[in-house]
């Protein structure tokens, strides 16, 4: 049982390792924090597509907020 | 597991790191303000793409590979990048889709969407600066 579960733990593992290269080789911008809560938000059922919206509206926000931080220096 | 809304919440933490607080403090912008307009945001952004999923077809502008699988999506940009006279790139991605292992084998239930994800997220960071 204990084997079971550290072998699905190896594959989970594995598998986010490749996609967060798959992600850097595609210049997404994901940091493997966001990249494993994107994952857990596909297993709930999210749309990639509304979240691909998401995350490009939240870096148009922070990226506006930096911008204006910049400004005031 | 985490819920949806706190799954949410921690992509809008992750997307305010790097932001200084304590000066924005003294201009009367703090964190938690921000943090919960960022969640306004995406919120959104959410629910105004989950509600054009219409029975009507294909939404204006959605493109003739809505339907294709993430795999070939991938593939096909292996194909642009080949094009590009990036043929380094394009062996490095097909290599790591090769890697990725199918549906249960991988411990995800969801690969093929976090895959389709990624490839709707495509070149959408700035590029990595050039070493010299």
């Amino acid at each position: 049982m204990a084997s079971a579960a550290n072998a699905n733990l190896n594959a989970v593992r594995e598998t986010m390792d490749v996609l967060l290269e798959i992600s850097r080789l595609l210049n997404t911008g994901l940091d493997m924090e966001s990249l494993s809560i994107c994952v857990r938000l596909c297993e709930q059922g999210i749309n990639p597509e509304a979240l691909s919206a998401v995350i490009k509206e939240l870096r148009k926000a922070s990226e506006s907020l930096k911008a204006s931080e910049n400004c005031t220096n | 597991s985490s819920s949806i809304t706190e799954l949410l919440s921690a992509l809008c933490d992750c997307s305010l790191s790097g932001v200084s607080w304590k000066r924005r403090a003294l201009g009367g912008v703090s964190r938690e303000s921000f943090h919960r307009a960022l969640k306004k945001r995406a919120y959104g952004a959410l629910l105004s793409n989950l509600f054009q999923d219409g029975t009507k077809g294909p939404a204006p502008g959605l493109s003739a590979t809505a339907n294709t699988p993430p795999r070939n999506k991938v593939l096909m940009i292996c194909f642009d990048l080949r094009v590009a006279g990036c043929r380094e790139e394009a062996e490095r991605l097909e290599e790591q889709l090769g890697r990725l292992p199918e549906g249960g084998y991988s411990g995800l239930k969801e690969v093929d969407a976090v895959l389709d994800l990624l490839v709707n997220l495509a070149g959408s960071a700035p590029p990595p600066p050039t070493s010299f």
